[in-house]
C-alpha cells in the first residue's frame, strides 16, 4: 500500500467509486471485506486504523475503506468522509446489548454533511449465530424506515459463510452513478 | 577580509570558512569536498585548496589537512555496523504517516491519522510535545533544519501549521489550499515554507508573517512532492499530471516543466549542488534532469513495477530507487548504470534513504520490515523486524547512528547503533536504559 497509494486513493476518481465501511468494533467489517476478496478470515485482529481494498463488482471498480470501530477511535471516522460515494454500515445482529449504541452511531453518520444523500447499505451481519435478530427486526429497532434523504437497504448476511454479501454488494452498485 | 574560524560539515563533507569583512560583518563560505574518500590524499588536497582559496595561507596547511582527515574518517564504511531496537513509541492511537529528525538528531517528529504531530526526545524516547489542533490527518511534516526551532505540518484538513518546536505553540495557521496538504518543505535558510496540495497548487509562505508570497500554479493534477535546492532559490514540485516543475522562488514563475514520464510522479529531489534533480514515477522509471536547462539527462530503467520513492546520496553521485516490485536499486549518476539491486523484501518498498555517509540504504516496506543494505554490494545487512503492519516511513539521523521507523501499526520505533564490541542479540529494547 504505502503512503503514495493512500494519496492515489484520495484522488477523486471517475472510474472508481469510494465506499466507506463503518460500524461498531467487532461487527465484522474487516471480515466482510476479506470474505468479499476471497481472503483467509480465520485470524482477524481488531482494526486499529483502516484497511483499504479494491473490489470489482460487475462493471464497477470499488475502492473500499474499512475503518476501525472501537469507541476511542470513532471520533476519527470523519477523517475518511471526503469524497465518499456510498456508506456500508455493519451491525452485529447477535449483539442485542449494543444494538442501541450501533443505531446512535448510525444516526450521527446520517447527519454528517459530507455523507449527505449518499446511498446506505446496512449489513445485518452474523446471521449464522442463533441469537441473531433478523434484518427486519433490526430495521424496525433502528427506525430505518424513517430515512427519507437517501436510498437505503438492509441486507441480512454472514461474513463467516458469505451468505448475503454478494446480494448486498449487487444492490449497492445499482445505486452508484453509471 | 580576515579569516575567523573553520567549521566542519560532515555530510556532505565540506569546510566552512567564517571570515570578517573590512566592514566588520561576519560572513561564511563553504568549500565542498564532495569527492572526498576515506583514503584521499589529505595533504595534497589541503595544498590544492590553499592555492585556490584566497582566504587561506600556507600557514593553515597543517590545520587544514587535519580537518580534512577528520572529514575523511567520517566517510569510512563501518562494515560491522548494526542497529538494535531501542524504543517502541506508542502514543499515537492511529496509523502514523511521515517522520523526520531535527538536524542534530536530538528530537524527531511523527504525524498520524490521529490528527496530531508528536515531538519525541530521541535519547529518552519520551514524548516531548503533542501538537494538537489539526482537524484531520497530519500527513506532511518538517523541521526548519538546520535551526530546528520550528516545525511545519500539513494536514488533510487543508491547512498547514507552523509550530514552535520548544513550546509547542502554534505560531501560524496557513489557510488557502482547497484540498489536502500532502507535502511541506522549508527553504534551508528557514525563511520560507512551501506547501503542496491535492488542489493542484503549491504555495510559498513567509514563515515570519504568514503571508502567501506566491501561488505556484500550472500543474494539471495533485502535487505530491515539493523540495527546495540548497541555495533556496529554486523549488521542484512533482505531480500526478506526470510532470515535475521547477520554480523560481523569488518570482514564483515556472522555470521548467520536466516532461517525459508516462505515469504519475511519486517523488522529486534536488542533489546537493542543485545542478540536478531526480523524479520517480509510476511508469517504473526514475529520471535525472539538468536544472539549468530542464533537459532530461538520463532515464534509469530496470524496475518491473512503479517507482514509489527515490533519493540522492549526500554527495550526489548515486541515487536509490524504491519500487512496488519489492526491490530497491542503486544507480551511478555519472554513468546511469545500475550498481546494485537490493532483493529481499516480500512486498513493495515505499520509502528509501541513504545513510549520511552514503554506505547504507534504508528501505521501508509493506512487508512490515525495514532493511539495511550495503550500497557497494547490494547485500542485505540487517532486517529491522518488530512492526506488525506496513512501515510507511523511515529516516536516518544526521550522525547515522539512529534510525526511526513509522508504521501503520500506530507505533514508531527507534533503533540505535550497537556498540562495536557488544554481541548483537544481547540488545533488546527492554534491557537498554539510559
Amino acid at each position: 500500500m504505502g503512503l503514495l497509494t493512500l494519496l492515489r486513493k484520495l484522488k477523486r476518481s471517475d472510474s472508481e467509486a469510494r465506499i466507506l465501511v463503518l460500524g461498531l468494533d467487532n461487527s465484522g467489517k474487516t471480515t466482510i471485506l476479506k470474505k468479499l476478496s476471497d481472503e483467509d478470515i480465520s485470524h482477524i485482529m481488531p482494526t486499529q486504523g483502516f484497511n483499504i481494498k479494491s473490489l470489482v463488482q460487475g462493471s464497477f471498480k470499488l475502492n473500499v475503506w474499512d475503518i476501525g470501530g472501537q469507541k476511542t477511535i470513532r471520533a476519527y471516522w470523519q477523517n475518511y468522509f471526503e469524497g465518499t460515494d456510498a456508506l456500508i454500515y455493519v451491525i452485529d445482529s447477535a449483539d442485542r446489548r449494543r444494538l442501541e449504541e450501533s443505531g446512535e452511531e448510525l444516526n450521527e453518520l446520517l447527519q454528517q454533511d459530507k455523507l449527505g444523500g449518499i446511498p446506505l447499505l446496512v449489513f445485518a451481519n452474523k446471521q449464522d449465530l442463533l441469537q441473531a435478530l433478523s434484518a427486519q427486526e433490526i430495521a424496525e429497532q433502528l427506525s430505518l424506515h424513517a430515512i427519507r434523504d437517501r436510498t437505503w437497504n438492509i441486507q441480512a448476511c454472514s461474513a463467516k459463510t458469505g451468505d448475503g454479501l454478494q446480494d448486498g454488494m449487487e444492490w449497492l452498485v445499482t445505486t452508484l452513478p453509471k | 577580509m580576515k579569516l575567523k574560524r573553520f567549521l566542519l560539515r560532515y555530510y556532505p563533507p565540506g569546510i566552512i570558512l567564517e571570515y570578517e569583512r573590512s566592514s566588520g560583518q561576519l560572513e561564511s563560505k563553504a568549500i565542498d569536498l564532495l569527492t572526498l574518500k576515506e583514503d584521499s590524499d589529505t595533504d595534497a588536497l589541503a595544498s590544492h585548496i590553499i592555492r585556490e582559496e584566497p582566504l587561506l595561507r600556507e600557514s593553515h596547511h597543517l590545520l587544514l589537512s587535519r580537518l580534512i582527515r577528520k572529514l575523511a574518517a567520517k566517510c569510512e564504511d563501518h562494515l560491522s555496523q548494526r542497529y538494535y531496537l531501542y524504543r517502541t513509541l506508542r502514543a499515537h492511537i492511529l496509523p502514523l504517516t511521515n517522520c523526520a529528525f531535527n538536524k542534530d538528531g536530538s528530537k524527531f517528529i511523527t504525524g498520524s491519522y490521529d490528527r496530531t504531530c508528536r515531538v519525541w526526545d530521541t535519547n529518552t524516547g519520551d514524548e516531548v510535545l503533542a501538537l494538537e489542533g489539526s482537524k484531520n490527518v497530519v500527513y506532511a511534516l518538517a523541521f526548519n533544519n538546520p535551526f530546528g526551532d520550528k516545525i511545519a505540518t500539513g494536514s488533510f484538513d487543508k491547512t498547514a501549521r507552523l509550530w514552535d518546536s520548544t513550546t509547542g505553540r502554534c505560531l501560524h495557521i496557513m489557510r488557502g489550499h482547497e484540498a489536502e496538504i500532502v507535502c511541506v518543505a522549508f527553504n534551508p535558510q528557514g525563511t520560507r515554507l512551501a506547501t503542496g496540495s491535492m488542489d493542484h497548487r503549491a504555495v510559498l509562505w513567509d514563515v515570519e508573517t504568514n503571508t502567501q508570497l506566491a501561488v505556484l500554479q500550472g500543474h494539471q493534477a495533485e502535487i505530491v512532492s515539493v523540495h527546495f535546492n540548497t541555495d533556496g532559490d529554486k523549488i521542484v514540485t512533482g505531480s500526478f499530471d506526470m510532470t515535475a516543475k521547477m520554480w523560481d522562488v523569488e518570482t514564483g514563475k515556472c522555470i521548467h516543466t520536466l516532461k517525459g514520464h508516462t505515469g504519475e510522479i511519486s517523488t522529486t529531489q534536488f542533489d546537493w549542488t542543485g545542478d540536478y534533480c531526480i523524479t520517480g514515477s509510476i511508469d517504473k522509471t526514475c529520471r535525472l534532469w539538468d536544472t539549468g536547462s530542464g533537459a532530461c539527462m538520463d532515464t534509469f530503467r530496470g524496475h518491473t513495477d512503479e517507482v514509489l520513492d527515490c533519493a540522492f546520496n549526500n554527495v550526489g553521485n548515486k541515487i536509490v530507487t524504491a519500487s512496488a516490485d519489492a526491490t530497491a536499486r542503486v544507480y551511478n549518476v555519472a554513468t546511469a548504470q545500475c550498481s546494485a539491486i537490493m532483493v529481499g523484501h516480500d512486498k513493495e518498498i515505499s520509502k528509501c534513504a541513504f545513510s549520511p555517509n552514503g554506505h547504507r540504504v534504508l528501505t521501508a516496506s509493506s512487508d512490515t520490515t525495514c532493511r539495511l543494505w550495503s550500497v557497494d554490494t547490494g547485500d542485505c545487512i540487517q532486517v529491522l523486524q518488530g512492526h506488525t503492519d506496513e512501515v510507511f516511513s523511515c529516516a536516518f539521523n544526521y550522525e547515522g547512528d539512529t534510525l526511526i521507523t513509522a508504521s501503520k501499526d500506530n507505533s514508531c520505533k527507534v533503533w540505535k547503533e550497537c556498540e562495536a564490541s557488544a554481541p548483537l542479540d544481547a540488545h533488546n529494547d527492554k534491557q537498554i536504559d539510559t
